[in-house]
Parts: C-alpha cells; sequence; structure tokens
C-alpha cells in the first residue's frame, strides 16, 4: 500500500472536514450502531427451534432456500461439546451414561457439568493466552526467559473458574491497580498489558521500546475488545476506518502513564502469594512464633557471656599483638583453576622457606600490604602464598578477617582452618576465622588461588567478631551498663551463644521459607505519580524520535463519548469499554466465541469490524446474542450454553457434495461445524485416550519433550529440560512459551510465536503436520501407551474384534463399521506377521523387550493408525 | 508454468474445489485453506517477465567487515592510527565506540580478482569467480544492532512479526517440486542469528510459507524420521491402512478438508524419502567435495552451498544460509581482524567460490540469484572497546558491500562507491529496500504488488518504500 504523504497526514484533519462535507453521507458502519435486539422471526419450521438464536439461523437458512441438517447422534454430540467446552474429549463411559440418560434435560445437565469443570477453565484460558500474548519470555533478540508469567495465566484459569463476568474480567486486566481498593489479584491481572516485549539488547534506546509496547497495548486492546485494527493510524491517518492519527495517540495517552519503560527486570513487579503459597505462609508464621518464644534469656546468662567475653577482649589487649611485614610467592600459574587450588605447592609440602627457592621462586617481602585493605595482582589459574608470623605477648585468642578473590586456604600455626573454592572479588570480612594466639611468635600462611583477571586478597587482624558497639559495651564496667548497652548485649548474646545454635538455624530456614513463598516477582500495571506524568505527544509519521502536537487522553469520535465525570485514565476506559452503549465489545466476544465453536465468526473477520471487515451473515443474530450476553451480566458460561443447547449447534457436519456447492463455507449453518483441532488439543486428546494425561491444574510452565537443538541458545544458558516425571504429560496450555522458540510441534499447527496479539490463528493442512502426528515421540509414546490399554482392557471374553471396538469406543466414540473393523484387524494381521520375523523391530518399539512385545508392538502401529485418523484430529 | 507444490495446491482431488475459491482469493485472509491452496501462485506473483526461479542468499550473520574484503580505501590505510575527522562523530551513536576512534587500515594484502578490482588476499579463490559477480559497495540500513538490521534485510521492518522475504517468495511463486518445501533455511557457525526464527517466519502469512529449517544434526526436518521399530515398509501398511479408513470417512462426510488431509499424509511420506536423498552429501564425487571443501556429516557453510545447490536443482525456490561468526570487533581474537576473520575466509572463500562454480558448470547459475551480504558494514575506524589490542571494527549502518551472481546479474560489475575513507555512500546508494524490490523484480514480482491484508491494511516485504534499482542486472 502507498503511505499517506506526510504533508497530507498533517493537514489531515481539515481535509477529513472537507472530504465528509463531499462525501454525502453513507449510513454509518453498521458496527457502529448500538446493539438492537429485534422480534425474533417466525420460520417456516418452529419445531426446530430451540431459541432465538436457532430462529434468526433458521430464517437466514430458509431465505437462502437451505434446511437444517438432521441432528448428529448423541454420542457425536457429546465429543463435539466436550471437546469445544474442555478441549479435551469424553470418556466412553461418559458417553454410554448420557446416551442412557433420555430426560428432558440430559444436554443442559451434561453442558452444566462441562462448563463448572476445571477442564472448562483451562480450555478457555488457552483462548484467551493467544489474545493476551502470552508467553514465558520478553521477546526481541535475547528473548530473556520470564519464569514467574505462569501467575497471570493462573488469574486467567481462576476468572473462568468462577466464571468471572467479563466487564469485571475487562477492567481488572487493563486497570485492576486503579480500582478502589484494589486487590493484589487485581493487580496481577494487569499482567496482561505486560505481555508485551522487553528490549534488553545493548544501546537500544529504552524510550522507543517502552513506546513500541504502549502501541502494542493501544493495538491489542482496541483488536481484542474494539474488533478494530488501529495499528494504521500510528503513522497517519486511517484510510478505510475514521480514525484519525490523533485519536490514535489519544489512546496511546491513556496507556502512557505507567511506570514501566523496557528495563530487562520487568520493573514494577508485584509479588502475590498463590492460594498454595498462602497457605504455607500460614504454617510458617505459627511455627515462627512458636520457635522465637524460646528464643529468650535471663539476665544471669547474659552477664556470663559478656564476662566471658570481657575477659576475652582484655585477654587480647594485653597480647601485644604484633604482625611482621608479609612474604609473597607466586605466581604459580596451573592448567586450571581447580588444578592451582587444590595442588599443594611447595610451601605446603615443604613448609615455608623464606631463603630458599621454592616452585622455582623466591619469596619477596611487601611492605605495602598493609591491613585493612584489598590489594590485588594478576596472573590467570595461579596460585598466591602468603606468609607472615604474629607474634603476643600473653596467649589469646583472635579472630582474622579475610577476603580472597578467589579461592583461599588459610593455615595457622601448620594446621589448615580454611579451604574454599569460590570465585568472587576480594573485600573485607568475607571470611571471619577465631584462632588461638600463643605467646611468642604464630605462623600465618595464606594460599590465594585466581582464576582470571585480577586477583588479590584483605586481611585484618582483629580483638573479635563483635562490632564497635558490642565491644564498647563489653569494654564497660558490668555495673556501668546503661540499658542500651544491656540490650546489645543481650542480642549479641542470642546471635553467637551455641546453646542457641539449633534454634537460630531453624528460625532462619522458616524466614528464609516464608520468604521463599511471598510469590515471585511479576510485571504488572503500575500508574506513575502524578508529578510524574508524562506529556504525551502524538508522533510524527509514526516515530517517537519526532513528537508532534501534544495530546489528552480520549476515545474516538465514531465512537459513543466517555462519560463526562469519567476518570480520563485506564480504568475510565475500560469501563467505557465494557459499558452498554459500547456498540462493539459484547459483539466482537460473542462473535469470536461463535469462531471459536463453529470454525469461523458470523463476521467472518473477526478481527476487523471496520469497513474493511466482511458484514456479518447474521446480523440480527449477532446483536442477538451480544445483547443476551450483557443483559446475563456478561456470563462466558452463560454464553457458551446458550450457543451449544442450540439446535443450530447440533446438526450434523456431514453434508452432500450438492450441499457443499450451495454453501462451501457453512456460512448459513444448515450443517453442523467441523474442522481440525488446534495444535493444543491434538496434544491434549492424544494424552487423554492413551491415559497418560496428568491433570494438575494450574502451576508454572513445563517443558515436555521437543527435538535436540531447537532451543537455541541466544546469550543465556537456560536450557530446555525434557520433563520426565509427571510434567512430560501436562495439558499444551502449561507448555513454556518462549517467544523466539516455542514448541516446534505447536507451530507446525498454526500457533504462532506470540511476539503481537494473534486475533485470529490461521487453519492450515500440511505434510509437516502429518510428520508430527505419526512421528513426534509424544504422538508415539502416546500410541505405545494405548496399545498397553488395549492389551489390559482384554479379559476371558475378548478377542481381537472386541480389541478393535474398545480402540474405536475409546478413540472415536463409536462402534467400528464391518470394513473398518476388517481394514484394521487386516493390519493387525500384517504387523503380527512382520514383527514375529523381526525380533529387531519389536525390541526397537518396545524397549525392554518384555513378554508379549510383539503383540504390543503389533497393537500399538494399529493405534498409531487410528491416532492419525482424520476422524480423530477433527471435531465433528 | 512450473508445477505447483504441495505446500500449495498439488492436490489434483481439490481442483473440484477451484471454482468457489475463485472469489476468496482476491479476499485474502477471509479463509484461510483456499489461500494456502492458492487459486494459481504463479498468477499471485509473476507481474513481470522472471530472469531468476530461484535464489540461494547467504547471510553472514554478525556483519562482515565488507571493506577489507571489496572495498580498498588507500587513503584509510596511509591514515591508519589517527583520529578519524571530527565529523564523522556528529550526532553519531555507536554501538561500542567511545571516545574519538582511530582510523584503521586494511590489516592484510590485496590481490587483483578476475573482475580488475583489489580484493582481500584472504579470498584466493572467490578472486578468481568476481567476473561472476556484481559487487555492490553502495549497500546501506537504518539499523546499527545486529536483530533490527537482520530484520529489516529480511522482513523489510525492524521488528519482529513480519513475513520474511523467502516467506513472501514461497507465498508469492510457491515450489517447483511436489516432494520438497519451497522455502528451506540452513544454519552454520554455531549460533543462530540474532534476531532468530522470526528471519525465515511466516509472520501473518499462513504458516506454510514459513523458512523449512534443514538441520544437519539430527533429523533433517523435524519429525521427518520414523519412530523406532519403524521401516519403510512397515511406515507404508500403516499408512495404506490410515488412507482406506480416511476414505471411508471421506465417503461419509463429504469433507474436501479431509481429501487434502489425505493428501497430505501420501506427501509426508514421499517427504520422508525425498528430503533424506536431497540432503545426503555422501552421494556427490570427490571431485565436488574438493571444489567446496566439504565433508559430509559436519555442520559448515560448505556443506550448506552444496546442500543449497542440491535443493536448487530439485526445485526448492528460496535456500537461505546464515553463517555465524562475522561480528569482527576486535575485543578477542575470536572476534578480531588478524584471527577470526581469516578463519571464516577461509571458512567462505572455497565455499561461495565453488558454489558459483558448480552452478555455472551446470547451466543453474542463469536461473540461480546468488545473493550474499550481512546485515550492515562495518566502522573505518578500531573499536578498541575497554583498551582492547585486539583489532576489530563496530557496526556501522551508512555503507557495505554485497555480492550478488547469476539470475540476471552483471558480470563482473562494480555499482556504487564510498567515499574516501569508506565511512558513507559516495555514489549511487541502495538502500536495503531497494535491494528487495529488486530481488522480487529478478524474480518476476512486483513488490509492491505482492501484499497480504493484515489489520486493517496491505502489507509487503518493502514496507512502505523500495525502488527496483535496473541498474543491478543485465
Amino acid at each position: 500500500m502507498r503511505r499517506t504523504p506526510y504533508l497530507l497526514s498533517v493537514l489531515s484533519p481539515a481535509l477529513v472536514a472537507i472530504v465528509a462535507v463531499a462525501c454525502p453521507a453513507q449510513s454509518p458502519h453498521w458496527a457502529y450502531q448500538p446493539v438492537q435486539v429485534r422480534a425474533v422471526p417466525a420460520t417456516a419450521n418452529p419445531a426446530w427451534v430451540r431459541s432465538p438464536l436457532d430462529a434468526w439461523v433458521l430464517a437466514a437458512m430458509e431465505q437462502n432456500g437451505l434446511s437444517p441438517a438432521p441432528r448428529t447422534n448423541r454420542a457425536a454430540w457429546l465429543r463435539r461439546v466436550t471437546l469445544d467446552l474442555t478441549g479435551v474429549p469424553p470418556t466412553p463411559a461418559e458417553v454410554a451414561a448420557f446416551v442412557a440418560d433420555t430426560d428432558v434435560d440430559a444436554e443442559a445437565r451434561a453442558v452444566d457439568a462441562l462448563l463448572a469443570s476445571p477442564r472448562c477453565a483451562e480450555r478457555w484460558t488457552q483462548w484467551w493466552l493467544d489474545l493476551a500474548r502470552y508467553a514465558d519470555s520478553q521477546g526481541y533478540e535475547k528473548d530473556a526467559l520470564r519464569r514467574t508469567m505462569w501467575r497471570y495465566r493462573e488469574w486467567v484459569i481462576d476468572a473462568f473458574l468462577r466464571d468471572l463476568p467479563f466487564d469485571e474480567f475487562t477492567i481488572d486486566q487493563l486497570a485492576g491497580d486503579l480500582l478502589p481498593g484494589a486487590t493484589d489479584e487485581q493487580r496481577l491481572a494487569t499482567a496482561f498489558h505486560r505481555q508485551t516485549m522487553t528490549n534488553t539488547e545493548g544501546g537500544t534506546d529504552d524510550e522507543e521500546f517502552r513506546c513500541a509496547a504502549v502501541i502494542d497495548r493501544v493495538s491489542t486492546t482496541m483488536g481484542v475488545w474494539m474488533g478494530t485494527t488501529m495499528g494504521c493510524a500510528q503513522c497517519h491517518d486511517h484510510k478505510y476506518d475514521p480514525f484519525s492519527q490523533k485519536e490514535f495517540f489519544e489512546l496511546f495517552a491513556i496507556f502512557d502513564q505507567t511506570e514501566d519503560n523496557d528495563q530487562p527486570n520487568d520493573a514494577p513487579v508485584l509479588r502475590v502469594p498463590s492460594a498454595r503459597q498462602r497457605a504455607t505462609q500460614k504454617v510458617l508464621e505459627l511455627e515462627l512464633t512458636a520457635l522465637r518464644s524460646k528464643w529468650q534469656a535471663d539476665d544471669a546468662a547474659v552477664d556470663r557471656w559478656a564476662a566471658t567475653a570481657r575477659a576475652g577482649l582484655l585477654a587480647f589487649r594485653e597480647a601485644r599483638a604484633t604482625s611482621s611485614v608479609w612474604h609473597v610467592l607466586g605466581p604459580i600459574a596451573a592448567s586450571d583453576f581447580h588444578t592451582a587450588h587444590a595442588t599443594a605447592f611447595a610451601p605446603e609440602t615443604e613448609g615455608v622457606k623464606l631463603g630458599a627457592d621454592q616452585q622455582g621462586l623466591r619469596w619477596r617481602d611487601e611492605p605495602g600490604y598493609r591491613d585493612g585493605k584489598v590489594h590485588t595482582w594478576s596472573g590467570d589459574n595461579s596460585a598466591f602464598y602468603l606468609h607472615r608470623t604474629i607474634h603476643a605477648e600473653v596467649a589469646a585468642t583472635a579472630v582474622l578477617s579475610l577476603g580472597s578473590d578467589d579461592a583461599i586456604k588459610v593455615w595457622w600455626n601448620g594446621a589448615e582452618v580454611l579451604a574454599k573454592e569460590v570465585g568472587r572479588g576480594a573485600a573485607a570480612d568475607q571470611e571471619l576465622l577465631s584462632v588461638a594466639l600463643r605467646p611468642g611468635d604464630n605462623e600465618l600462611l595464606l594460599k590465594i588461588t585466581n582464576g582470571g583477571g585480577i586477583g588479590g586478597f584483605y586481611f585484618d587482624l582483629r580483638a573479635s567478631e563483635f562490632g564497635r558497639e558490642v565491644a564498647q559495651a563489653l569494654a564497660m564496667a558490668p555495673e556501668a551498663c546503661d540499658d542500651h548497652a544491656r540490650s546489645l548485649l543481650r542480642r549479641e548474646y542470642l546471635a553467637r551463644a551455641p546453646e542457641f545454635a539449633e534454634l537460630r538455624t531453624r528460625i532462619t530456614d522458616a524466614e528464609k521459607e516464608f520468604l521463599a513463598n511471598q510469590g515471585d516477582p511479576v510485571p504488572v500495571l503500575k500508574e506513575l505519580p502524578p508529578d510524574k506524568a508524562r506529556t504525551t505527544r502524538l508522533h510524527l509519521r509514526g516515530s517517537f524520535l519526532t513528537p508532534g502536537m501534544v495530546v489528552q487522553p480520549g476515545t474516538p469520535a465514531c465512537w459513543p463519548p466517555m462519560p463526562a465525570d469519567a476518570p480520563r485514565n485506564r480504568l475510565g476506559f475500560a469501563r467505557w469499554l465494557v459499558s452498554r452503549d459500547n456498540p462493539l465489545t459484547a459483539r466482537v466476544q460473542c462473535n469470536r466465541v461463535w469462531a471459536e465453536l463453529f470454525g469461523a465468526g458470523l463476521v467472518t473477520t473477526s478481527e476487523d469490524f471496520g469497513t474493511q471487515g466482511e458484514k456479518p451473515t447474521h446480523p440480527e443474530l449477532l446483536d442477538w446474542l451480544a445483547a443476551d450476553f450483557m443483559a446475563h451480566g456478561w456470563s462466558f458460561r452463560h454464553l457458551l450454553r446458550t450457543i451449544v443447547l442450540s439446535a443450530t449447534y447440533a446438526q450434523d457436519s456431514a453434508a452432500s457434495s450438492a450441499q457443499r456447492e450451495v454453501d462451501p463455507q457453512n456460512r448459513w449453518l444448515a450443517r453442523g461445524a467441523s474442522f481440525r483441532l488446534p495444535a493444543e488439543m491434538l496434544r491434549d486428546q492424544a494424552l487423554a485416550v492413551s491415559g497418560l494425561l496428568h491433570e494438575q491444574l494450574g502451576g508454572p510452565s513445563v517443558m515436555p519433550p521437543q527435538p535436540d537443538g531447537v532451543w537455541m541458545q541466544l546469550y543465556s544458558g537456560e536450557q530446555w529440560q525434557n520433563a520426565n516425571g509427571p510434567d512430560r504429560y501436562r495439558r499444551a496450555l502449561y507448555t513454556f512459551w518462549r517467544r523466539t522458540s516455542p514448541h516446534p510441534a505447536m507451530l507446525v499447527f498454526d500457533a504462532q510465536s506470540r511476539e503481537a496479539c494473534v486475533l485470529k490463528r490461521q487453519r492450515t493442512n500440511t505434510p509437516l503436520q502429518a510428520l508430527v502426528v505419526w512421528n513426534d515421540p509424544e504422538f508415539h509414546e502416546a500410541a505405545l501407551a494405548l496399545a498397553e490399554r488395549v492389551q489390559s482392557a482384554r479379559d476371558a471374553g475378548s478377542n481381537d474384534v472386541s480389541s478393535v471396538r474398545w480402540l474405536w469406543q475409546q478413540c472415536l466414540l463409536r462402534e467400528p463399521t464391518v470394513p473398518e473393523r476388517e481394514r484394521v484387524l487386516e493390519l493387525l494381521r500384517e504387523e503380527r506377521r512382520h514383527f514375529a520375523a523381526d525380533p529387531a523391530a519389536v525390541a526397537a518399539m518396545v524397549v525392554g523387550g518384555r513378554e508379549g512385545a510383539a503383540e504390543l508392538a503389533a497393537w500399538a502401529v494399529v493405534c498409531g493408525v487410528v491416532l492419525n485418523l482424520d476422524e480423530f484430529l477433527t471435531k465433528r | 508454468m512450473p508445477m505447483q507444490g504441495p505446500f500449495y495446491d498439488g492436490l489434483a482431488a481439490l481442483q473440484a474445489r477451484r471454482w468457489f475459491l475463485q472469489d476468496s482469493a482476491l479476499s485474502l485472509g477471509a479463509f484461510a485453506l483456499p489461500d494456502l491452496l492458492g487459486s494459481d501462485p504463479t498468477k499471485r506473483g509473476r507481474q513481470i517477465p522472471p530472469r531468476a526461479k530461484n535464489v540461494i542468499y547467504l547471510h553472514m550473520e554478525g556483519a562482515p567487515p565488507t571493506l577489507d574484503m571489496f572495498d580498498r580505501k588507500p587513503m584509510l590505510d596511509r591514515l591508519s592510527g589517527q583520529k578519524c575527522p571530527e565529523e564523522f562523530l556528529d550526532k553519531e551513536r555507536f554501538a561500542f565506540i567511545k571516545g574519538h576512534p582511530l582510523l584503521l587500515g586494511h590489516p592484510h594484502g590485496w590481490i587483483r580478482a578476475a573482475n580488475g578490482i583489489e580484493m582481500c588476499e584472504l579470498f584466493p579463490h572467490l578472486a578468481q569467480q568476481m567476473g561472476e559477480t556484481t559487487l555492490v559497495r553502495s549497500m546501506f540500513t537504518d539499523q546499527f544492532n545486529h536483530a533490527p538490521a537482520e530484520l529489516l534485510m529480511f522482513t523489510g521492518a525492524p521488528r519482529p512479526g513480519r513475513p520474511s522475504m523467502g516467506g513472501w517468495v514461497s507465498y508469492g511463486l510457491g515450489s517447483e517440486n511436489g516432494n520438497l518445501p519451497a522455502f528451506v533455511v540452513m544454519l552454520s557457525g554455531g549460533n543462530l542469528p540474532s534476531a532468530g526464527k522470526a528471519l525465515w517466519g511466516a509472520g501473518f502469512l499462513p504458516s506454510v510459507h514459513q523458512g523449512c529449517e534443514f538441520r544437519s544434526q539430527g533429523d533433517p526436518v523435524l519429525y521427518l524420521q520414523d519412530p523406532a521399530g519403524y521401516d519403510r515398509a512397515r511406515r507404508e501398511r500403516s499408512l495404506r491402512a490410515l488412507t482406506d479408513l480416511n476414505r471411508a470417512q471421506e465417503a461419509r462426510t463429504g469433507d474436501p478438508e479431509t481429501t487434502a488431509r489425505i493428501a497430505q499424509y501420501e506427501l509426508a511420506f514421499r517427504m520422508q524419502m525425498s528430503v533424506p536423498e536431497a540432503v545426503d552429501l555422501a552421494s556427490e564425487p570427490a571431485e565436488v567435495h574438493a571444489l567446496y571443501g566439504t565433508t559430509p556429516g559436519e555442520t559448515s557453510l560448505a556443506n550448506n552451498c552444496l546442500l543449497a545447490r542440491r535443493l536448487i536443482e530439485r526445485g526448492v525456490r528460496f535456500v537461505q544460509l546464515f553463517d555465524s561468526g562475522w561480528d569482527i570487533h576486535g575485543t578477542n581474537p575470536s572476534d578480531d581482524l588478524m584471527t577470526q576473520f581469516p578463519k571464516k575466509a577461509q571458512q567462505l572463500d572455497r565455499a561461495l567460490a565453488g558454489l558459483l562454480i558448480d552452478l555455472k558448470r551446470r547451466g543453474l547459475l542463469e536461473e540461480t540469484l546468488v545473493v550474499w551480504g550481512g546485515e550492515f558494514g562495518r566502522t573505518p575506524m578500531n573499536e578498541e572497546r575497554d583498551g582492547s589490542k585486539f583489532l576489530g571494527r563496530d557496526h556501522h549502518p551508512h555503507c557495505y558491500s554485497m555480492l550478488l551472481a547469476g539470475g540476471g546479474m552483471k558480470r563482473g560489475a562494480v555499482i556504487g562507491a564510498t567515499d574516501e575513507l569508506g565511512y558513507r555512500v559516495a555514489d549511487n546508494a541502495i538502500h536495503v529496500h531497494d535491494l528487495q524490490a529488486t530481488l522480487l523484480h529478478l524474480l518476476g514480482v512486483d513488490h509492491e504488488q505482492l501484499t497480504w491484508r493484515f489489520q486493517g491494511r496491505d502489507f509487503r516485504l518493502t514496507d512502505v518504500a523500495g525502488k527496483v534499482r535496473p541498474e543491478l542486472f543485465a
């Protein structure tokens, strides 16, 4: 397309006015008209009609000379509705129970049970995550991981579990933080708009990518709620729809006031404990109270301890310790850091010989190495020995304060008292060692081993480990101690007395665990304080580098205005989105849900309700649904229930070629929907029928197996760790989603990277998809597990025919036809024959080669075929 | 007319549906399957007589120092070690250079190439093939970091989300081989490009147009290999059973999707044979391995060059190679001009020369456009990050060289020029969008016509810019 010339975009408001005058008013765009409820039409077949929904559909059929398809059979209906509502198929037992239940309200009860199930919340969360562009990483070049984002996903699951009305669902996610008395959960919901990408590449302008995130928030909000594509208006006035660039930036202004600005740590963040974490914290609180009550000391114990400590300080003073100059030997290089640290060089094996050669080097004096300072040197993978004598006049205890870069060993009077292989920069007090000063000379030997770059050490000799204040308190005579000094001493005693060591450890551990359960930091929206509010300017030609006129927050003029008293911020805007006067939000949602169930919306361009989008096939029906949705408190469950209990939904999906010729895309709904299941459902279904599915509601993202080498690393050492345990078999919505590397099997089945909001997935049919279901080890594992189930389902009366019937019921929820049964048995016989002649193939397929492995292998091939059946992959 | 690929519309059974696709193909996006099956990709794509049928695009990830390869600057050599002119620093933002950097001349020798230019001595084989190429010395871009510059180069926009060049070509022209994808990507050098898989993504185009990554370790195509315990015969027997059962379903439902799925399974089965055959380098004679410098089983640019030729021969439309390790900053020997650059030069020199020779002698060079380049240039100044003593150059968007050959390009031509110090384009500046427009033009596609409606507007590879540059081709 051609861009609107720059000049035109600047002049545009005036031009738009001129054009508006020049072009006589066309009828206003249908989607911007208020939602209207019209009288339900009369039809020629009122017996078919179950609800106004059906009346509108039937009326349209009749206008097009069509009539409804027969109802699908009840087992097929239950499979359809169970997949649609929960994303997982029913079991044969559930189907049998349902088919046997002939009450008039059997369907309604089945639907209510499905809607109330946690699986339903998971399935519709899955749907919402595309719109929310949910991911477990930041996107852009480095695509660093966001390991805490799953907390937002839990919020969505919880919202669907309690059927949070869509208006509240909207407000919480767009502006939960601005609600009066906002709860932590409402703040957490705003992570919806923190799914924007963060660019941590060096040299990038944070403001550029902050603006990109705000633009994404505008585009996503308008796309998800208003079915409106505003991207073009970012650079110039919209070519087709009635938005000016200024109006785009008025919306931008609404989202422009949050604190986040493309920081690598995704600040601001919020820690909200999950329900499980909250429960753990409660237990820990009780435990800590109990432990702390035991951590008490009486005055006598404190006094006794203080007297000993005081004597120690006095002894040190009397010892008048004096240190010699440092003697240094090194660098002694080794092949690597560990070797340099661990190898005992001459000073360790022979003792320090100051006058002689050791390791081919000579000890040198370093008078410049003064106490209480860090001294440095260089030499990669090298050891340095430092030796000095410390003279004491009388026996006393002392404390060595040491620091090292990197590893350290210490010998005091010939005995090794410390060895630590660490990598770090040197600083005071990294190690505090209590040593006994004997009268006369004491020998101190240090070995400092440097890994790379700068190496060095720190040394100081102290009377005690006590801080200055405590040392001063101890210096006072006991009777001279005031309350402050006494309390200092008590605290020091409690912190150091060996009799409390175990208690202290338990308290520290409990405190640590309490902190660990305070919730992971989740990026959220947080409004800037008024004094830091940004001034929003239009970006000329869409570039943040060329700011134009100042704009105020507002909504486009083509829609009903925000109430005069509504705050011009995200909260006022979110309320405006879900006001009953808004012509789009309810229509767009109903249409999107419709598309999810029928494969295409009543507006087929579910992502675009603008003038370039398709007109609805059933405008009155869309309005009826929207009005009904709002009238029933924006309840998703009500909307889903209304649709799936209709006669329209229950039609058989088979059609003759003549019927398909009349309406190839089934826009007039004279038959049931059928389309290939989305990526996530394909996986979940295979796991479910094979008995592998591990159902666990919520929790962090998991890493089911994917081929080696897919997750190639950029900068970070983060690895894809194939889960082994139950996490290998979780539902697909829990699979870790890295934007630069989503699970490849999902991509093959049309999932997108979620770098931006995905308003509508394409639905393709390619050979690569066949390769996934055939060859992905996870699907193969499911085939093997299903074969095991075939075996274990056998009893004395079973034979191959009954096993094929079992398999058909398990996967397709119906009896096989005779030709189907015979064809499968033929394959089974062939495979048995070939496996019998080829034990190596049996051993390759059934690891372990146990009793009956050949039989299992033959069935696994049969099960593999069933998992690939078009009927299995398709919702009908 | 080329045969349409399976990924598009190679399904005879679907011909019957064509009548209703004619309309929907005009309103793309409304209904995915018809788009995929396409009414006819060649009609969609081809508006101009094509000069090239296929593309082999070699991208040197990290940006090679083309100043040191193809663009000798005697003035720069003379002033090497002196401070660069003040005006270089005016309002300039460098990725790493701080303070007032020093000019850096070419630290290696020069040799005379077949087209008469002076070329770096590290490329003796390529120098002999320069008579086949068009050297463009006046490329420039808008982006100075790897990921955005690569995205601009390959998707036309510096942020993720747009379809890639190969994706557009796949959408516009389809494949010529029923058993192989239209757009294949291969990697060497050890790292993914900075911008990752977005460089061969489908963006908002149907996902079938994303580049199919052929891997050099493990399955060449993901999930290509049958599970353990399957051999060809077993796979075929299970396929026959599957097809028979699906035919019954097709008869019951009358659903064309089922018909398509049956065909796709048949095709997948054939791909399991054709892909391993296509990537089997061991079947090449020793003389060919000597020509390219290839060793079967390795992951290398040379192997990928030879694979590219094999794929082009089999009708793959667009082969995209990425070779990492060209980010010559000079912070240590693994990214400097004295150690790393010669290493990369050695990996490239024989491989690219071999590819050109091989394509030519097989008569494939006429119809195959070979493109070589990076995402931007490198500064004529020494980077000296944190006082580094290793020689290297910082990112430089203002000018760089690219090499094109075959597919209607001029032979032995040199287009455009940089200034005396190689800092800016002095003559005939060619923007990334112009190159894209020109590449599409050579394939017979008008870059302004090949569009996809998304978020309310028609998108194209060249965004809102791009001019075909006729001076590049013969």
